[in-house]
């Protein structure tokens, strides 16, 4: 008995291995090629295999990717970006949190109820009603329309910031109220320091978003200069030197900086994705 | 006390104002003025814009042959996807199995996820090409010649393309979603399940599936709104190309707006998106529970 059952477990484990590997080969393939084809010559990328990997440390479609793309624009725009959005909607969305799950007001079913509105509407198709209000508003082709969208329409934050909130207890801001300190104190002294761990995860969240955006950039900040990582890629194929060889290393280059801060961030990221789902 | 509310009443003006002036400006408002422009036949740039009625839904519905072809494009998001649900909770249970190597997989499975959207749809696009491309050099590799295709520019497999980099990015977010749902099973229930002599498929249905309901359903919802929005990769990939046979509900509403300048219309068909995600959701919901009683 016991040993049919270890036989068993272990087919078991091997039909999973076997299914578990397959899966990912089929996630590195088309990433493995396209490392690949970035080091290689338009010559070689036409003769050989794409999935042999390169013989030689080729580097030129890089260095034409860095001398043509205006990756580096592109990257600090980024991050101007997401640095901003990060501080704008920590502060934010942590203040709205607290007062819709710690106080009892007039508005507050109301409030809540706008913010159930923003979650069923739908993505992309808003932005034309949105854009009116963008340029009247003066924030069309400005840093400023992405930031003002990514603050107002994130409801994820809320509610990751509410089940923090609710775990802080009650008592905490009694006490602090009877030492003499204001509503305001608790908040910044007490309250905003132990959501933390909330803020770190939406941070982290938030950044791979920000990087990884395409409509909200590409439709409110067509100028050159405001170019994001990913609108300097599209602009970057559709320009003469988006070849295969050139267009791979600029695609790699473009695809570093979410996956580096997955790599480092996974808990992080996990924990967010999975409260912010559960939630909806 | 009467100064401890009005503490109470300045913190709680001060620390909303400006979330809630955002959410009215920003997300409120212009779901109302969606709703506004849909009947009206707004260009997007003059100030002059009159009312039509009902004009632009009946438009729509009877005279748009384009909407109604590229839904059945969306369609086939959905179902693909649809399909591959009880895969991926297949191999969530395979990571919940805790074997030596398990966290590694869940690195990898969720990686396409977290990738930059439009970066992995130009390395698909690579893959796919007729010129060089990955696809066919394995084909070729393998000695499958016969499947060699234009991936990208016959109409009748373009979508497929499409889906299957839909598939490849977002799987793996469902199957995280499947594994934290899973992890709160507690273990003596389905430990009990085996001592009781359950096979798998019965373990699969009478335990697993009932215990994650909550999971299924969020799993069900994300599939119709992302099926129905989909959006970034044919407009990166082909742009709804050949023809519009690639395009999308959300691809066409966007070019309706921003190329061809008819706001009105295009606030009609997203006013339309937004019912059928609802419908659809409610659909799918009663039908789930039903099939889950029945």
């Amino acid at each position: 008995m016991g040993l049919e059952r270890v036989k068993t477990m272990n087919r078991k484990n091997i039909i999973s291995y076997i299914f578990l590997i397959l899966i990912t080969v089929i996630v590195f393939i088309p990433i493995f090629i396209t490392l690949f084809a970035s080091f290689k010559t338009a010559l070689q990328l036409g003769e050989e295999f794409p999935l042999k990997p390169p013989t030689a440390f080729y580097l030129k479609n890089f260095k034409l990717v860095m001398e043509n793309g205006k990756l580096l624009l592109g990257f600090r725009n980024s991050i101007i970006l997401v640095i901003l959005s990060i501080s704008i909607n920590a502060l934010l969305g942590s203040m709205t949190a607290y007062c819709l799950s710690r106080f009892n007001f007039r508005f507050k079913k109301i409030i809540f109820v706008l913010f159930m509105l923003g979650m069923i509407l739908p993505t992309y198709v808003t932005e034309i009603a949105r854009f009116g209000v963008i340029k009247n508003l003066g924030l069309y082709n400005t840093i400023g329309a992405p930031i003002v969208i990514y603050a107002a329409a994130d409801l994820m934050q809320i509610f990751i910031y509410t089940q923090f909130v609710e775990k802080i207890p009650g008592t905490l801001d009694e006490s602090a109220m009877i030492d003499g300190c204001t509503y305001f104190g608790i908040f910044w002294k007490i309250v905003f320091p132990l959501l933390l761990p909330a803020t770190a995860t939406l941070a982290i969240i938030k950044a791979v978003e920000v990087i990884n955006d395409m409509y909200i950039p590409f439709l409110y900040m067509p100028s050159a200069k405001l170019r994001t990582l990913t609108t300097t890629l599209m602009d970057f194929s559709s320009s003469r030197f988006g070849t295969w060889e050139n267009l791979s290393a600029a695609i790699i280059l473009v695809m570093l900086p979410t996956i580096i801060l997955y790599l480092i961030f996974q808990k992080f990221i996990f924990a967010g994705i999975i409260a912010g789902a559960v939630k909806e | 006390m009467n100064t401890l509310k009005l503490q109470r009443k300045i913190f709680l003006i001060c620390f909303l104002f400006i979330p809630v002036l955002l959410l009215l400006t920003f997300v409120v408002y212009p779901a109302i003025e969606l709703f506004h422009i849909s009947f009206t036949d707004w260009n997007g740039m003059s100030s002059a814009r009159s009312y039509i009625g009902f004009d632009n839904y009946m438009r729509m519905f009877f005279n748009s042959s384009d909407v109604w072809s590229v839904l059945k494009n969306n369609w086939i998001y959905f179902y693909v996807h649809a399909l591959f649900i009880p895969l991926e909770l297949m191999v969530a249970i395979m990571l919940h199995n805790k074997m030596k190597g398990s966290k590694f997989f869940k690195t990898v499975i969720f990686m396409p996820y977290i990738m930059n959207g439009v970066a992995v749809s130009y390395a698909f696009a690579f893959f796919y090409s007729p010129i060089n491309g990955g696809l066919n050099g394995i084909l070729n590799a393998l000695g499958l010649d016969w499947i060699i295709q234009n991936w990208l520019s016959n109409k009748n497999i373009v979508n497929y393309s499409l889906t299957a980099i839909s598939l490849w990015r977002f799987c793996g977010l469902h199957i995280v979603l499947f594994l934290a749902g899973l992890q709160s099973i507690p273990k003596e229930l389905i430990e009990a399940s085996v001592v009781d002599g359950a096979n798998a498929l019965q373990r699969y249905l009478k335990i697993i599936i009932p215990s994650i309901t909550r999971v299924v359903q969020i799993i069900l919802f994300l599939n119709v709104r992302g099926a129905l929005q989909v959006f970034d990769i044919p407009f990166v990939v082909t742009r709804g190309g050949p023809m519009n046979a690639s395009s999308t509900f959300t691809l066409l509403t966007m070019e309706t707006a921003f190329q061809y300048n008819d706001f009105g219309m295009a606030s009609t068909m997203a006013i339309t998106l937004l019912f059928i995600i609802i419908l659809m959701s409610w659909i799918q919901d009663k039908l789930f529970k039903w099939g889950w009683k029945g």
